[in-house]
């Protein structure tokens, strides 16, 4: 109740003005909504591409953060982060129970990512990435991540 | 649970009165209310009392909720909270000066301890209940100023007023605020303007189209939906069923606007159906228009047609090109071929007899299907021409592949015979080696009977020894060649002898 009501706000202002960079692709109910980004400035890592993101809310949002990870298709690939698994799972503590706060949104979600891939001068994965990918079962929000990086 | 009167008090005295009358009542709220922020807290109080509600419990009405308002104009964004990006309802201050709705905040808070709340936004600690501060009043102020409609609008209600207003509205006058329905055992909710008129809950059928509805819903219906209801067209007024008013609209109307009928041939009159209609009459473009209609019509079928025509027309050159890679292999690709048209005037002399081997043009000449074998055109005649020089020149290759078999018989002979010579001289080598192998045998045996025949001294063992010698080679050449007699002395000519056959083979 408390989740769609803010998301339909949201929506409102999204289908409104989106900062440049990020597109509403779906969002067709208060479960899950796909947005693209793109790095806009000239970061050689990222140049040309456009990276797909998918929001799931809980029923609790935005108390509760959304699980907000990256999908991978013919046209959308993974971003190279040292903070991005291969499977689109996100190690940002914005994201995490800690980290957030129901005074983040959707738009301010997309423009966190988009900054943190800007910032980027290294195009590699996490540590044990291989691992991770082949045995990580749980749910993003369900891993407990450290978070050790500040430069990010 | 049946109450006599299961009214709150201002409603009461509205609903006795109108009952009373039985009439209907329009402007009511304004005899009932009074001033709208003063008869709320006492309403309020009344109707939230333990006594009242026990008396009136069917008739709770449910407050609005500030966050699901519709706000008239898009709210300043510094009114409006983080946590529920709605304008402020009853805003706190945290002690870093991050506003929130009293609401959201316990919403926020709620999953943390309670030693360890902190501000949603800046994160600073929120130690005691002493952080948490009213809003300045300028706030509440600006809060209160905000207009709204009222949430029954959906309902019909066109109520439209400052936000501080919209409680009292809703619970006191709004007509169209759902209210449990007052038949007894109904629980289903009901407009308040028509809780008077008893229980609307049940199904009816419209007089018109026969649809099956509810009481209360037939009102609104018979104005808006049913579709056998005579309504007013919008543009001219004229009483029409609601359910030909699209193509009154779309045929009739005359005060739809239109555009002129020359538009396909570039008219750009617009005007009313009315003025159209004159305008047309002597508009020179829509006078044209439907012949123009016509002939494009009839372009398209024709454009329609043609294509399966040139999908057919390409499907047979392609067999006709295949087929005449099939006669003429050799041409096949030769793009350059000089293609001579037998119709084509010019041409003085199609039938002439062409030079070299140069085949028939790869497509025909545009004749219909059916005279293609008819002996008068000229391209058959050229056809038999061609098909005659081609066989001559068959001929001639055919002719040219024995020329070139008998060479090829004649080369693989000579070489069968110089192989099988070869073949001879190493079997002479062979034979000759043997007999020289059987010379020195020869000698070696009459030597070592000499030796013997020396040392008995018996001349008859001597003459045993040289029988046994010649009874052991049979052929004719040892014969000859054991003439002389197997003497130690005449091995030497015998040598020179093999030697000089073996030169005759070399020569």
């Amino acid at each position: 109740m408390f989740a769609s009501k803010r998301l339909g706000k949201e929506l409102t202002k999204m289908h409104g003005k989106l900062p440049p960079g990020i597109t509403l692709v779906k969002a067709d109910d208060f479960q899950t909504w796909l947005m693209d980004i793109q790095v806009i400035d000239s970061n050689p890592i990222y140049q040309g591409e456009t990276y797909r993101l998918k929001f799931i809310f809980s029923g609790n949002y935005p108390i509760e953060a959304p699980e907000v990870v990256f999908l991978k298709d013919d046209s959308h690939p993974i971003p190279w982060h040292p903070h991005i698994y291969s499977n689109g799972i996100i190690c940002l503590d914005l994201l995490d129970r800690q980290g957030w706060s129901p005074v983040h949104n959707v738009e301010s979600v997309c423009v966190s990512l988009q900054s943190m891939l800007t910032s980027n001068t290294k195009k590699e994965r996490p540590q044990g990435d291989d691992n991770f990918v082949r045995y990580n079962t749980q749910r993003p929000r369900d891993i407990s991540f450290v978070f050790h990086d500040n430069q990010v | 649970m049946s109450s006599p009167s299961p009214i709150p008090p201002p409603n009461d005295r509205r609903s006795s009165r109108s009952s009373s009358s039985a009439a209907p009542y329009a402007g009511d709220g304004i005899l009932v209310g009074g001033p709208p922020g003063s008869p709320s807290p006492l309403a309020l109080r009344a109707s939230n009392s333990p006594s009242s509600r026990r008396r009136h419990s069917r008739i709770v009405k449910t407050p609005p909720e500030f966050q699901s308002l519709d706000y008239v104009s898009a709210p300043d964004s510094n009114l409006v909270c983080l946590i529920c990006h709605t304008p402020f309802d009853k805003p706190v201050q945290l002690s870093c000066e991050h506003y929130f709705c009293r609401e959201c905040l316990d919403h926020a808070w709620a999953p943390q301890a309670s030693g360890r709340k902190t501000c949603p936004t800046c994160r600073n600690k929120v130690e005691t209940d002493k952080d948490i501060r009213p809003v300045p009043k300028i706030i509440e102020t600006m809060l209160d100023e905000l207009v709204v409609k009222c949430p029954n609008t959906k309902a019909g209600c066109t109520w439209t007023e400052h936000r501080v207003n919209v409680n009292d509205h809703v619970m006191l006058y709004c007509e169209y605020t759902p209210v449990e329905c007052s038949g007894t055992d109904c629980r289903l909710q009901i407009s308040q303007k028509d809780f008077h008129k008893g229980c609307l809950h049940y199904t009816v059928s419209c007089d018109d189209c026969h649809a099956s509805l509810m009481k209360k819903d037939l009102e609104e219906h018979k104005r808006n939906i049913c579709a056998n209801r005579k309504t007013s067209c919008a543009l001219c007024s004229v009483e029409v069923l609601r359910l030909d008013l699209k193509s009154h609209i779309n045929k009739d109307c005359p005060k739809h606007v239109i555009s002129c009928q020359g538009t396909i041939v570039g008219c750009k009159f617009t005007a009313e159906r009315a003025e159209v209609v004159l305008h047309e009459v002597n508009c020179a473009m829509a006078t044209m228009a439907p012949h123009f209609r016509e002939q494009q019509a009839r372009i398209e079928r024709n454009e329609a047609r043609m294509e399966p025509l040139a999908r057919k027309v390409g499907i047979l050159e392609d067999g006709l090109t295949n087929i005449t890679n099939m006669l003429y292999p050799a041409n096949s690709n030769d793009q350059s071929f000089p293609v001579t048209d037998p119709l084509d005037p010019n041409d003085t002399d199609p039938q002439a007899p062409t030079p070299d081997f140069r085949l028939p043009p790869a497509s025909f000449p545009p004749v219909p299907p059916g005279n293609e074998g008819a002996p008068t055109q000229p391209p058959f005649d050229s056809q038999v021409h061609h098909l005659l020089t081609l066989h001559d020149s068959l001929r001639e290759e055919v002719s040219r592949i024995a020329n070139a078999l008998t060479d090829l018989d004649g080369r693989t002979n000579m070489m069968i015979i110089n192989e099988s010579q070869r073949a001879k001289d190493e079997m002479l080598h062979a034979n000759a080696a043997i007999s020289s192998l059987r010379m020195h045998l020869q000698w070696l045996v009459s030597a070592t009977i000499h030796q013997r025949t020396t040392s008995a001294g018996s001349s008859p063992a001597k003459t045993a020894g040289s029988t046994n010698v010649s009874a052991g080679g049979s052929s004719a050449t040892r014969a000859t060649s054991a003439r002389p007699g197997p003497s130690a002395t005449l091995q030497g000519p015998f040598r020179r002898l093999s030697d000089s056959t073996r030169q005759d083979t070399k020569l």
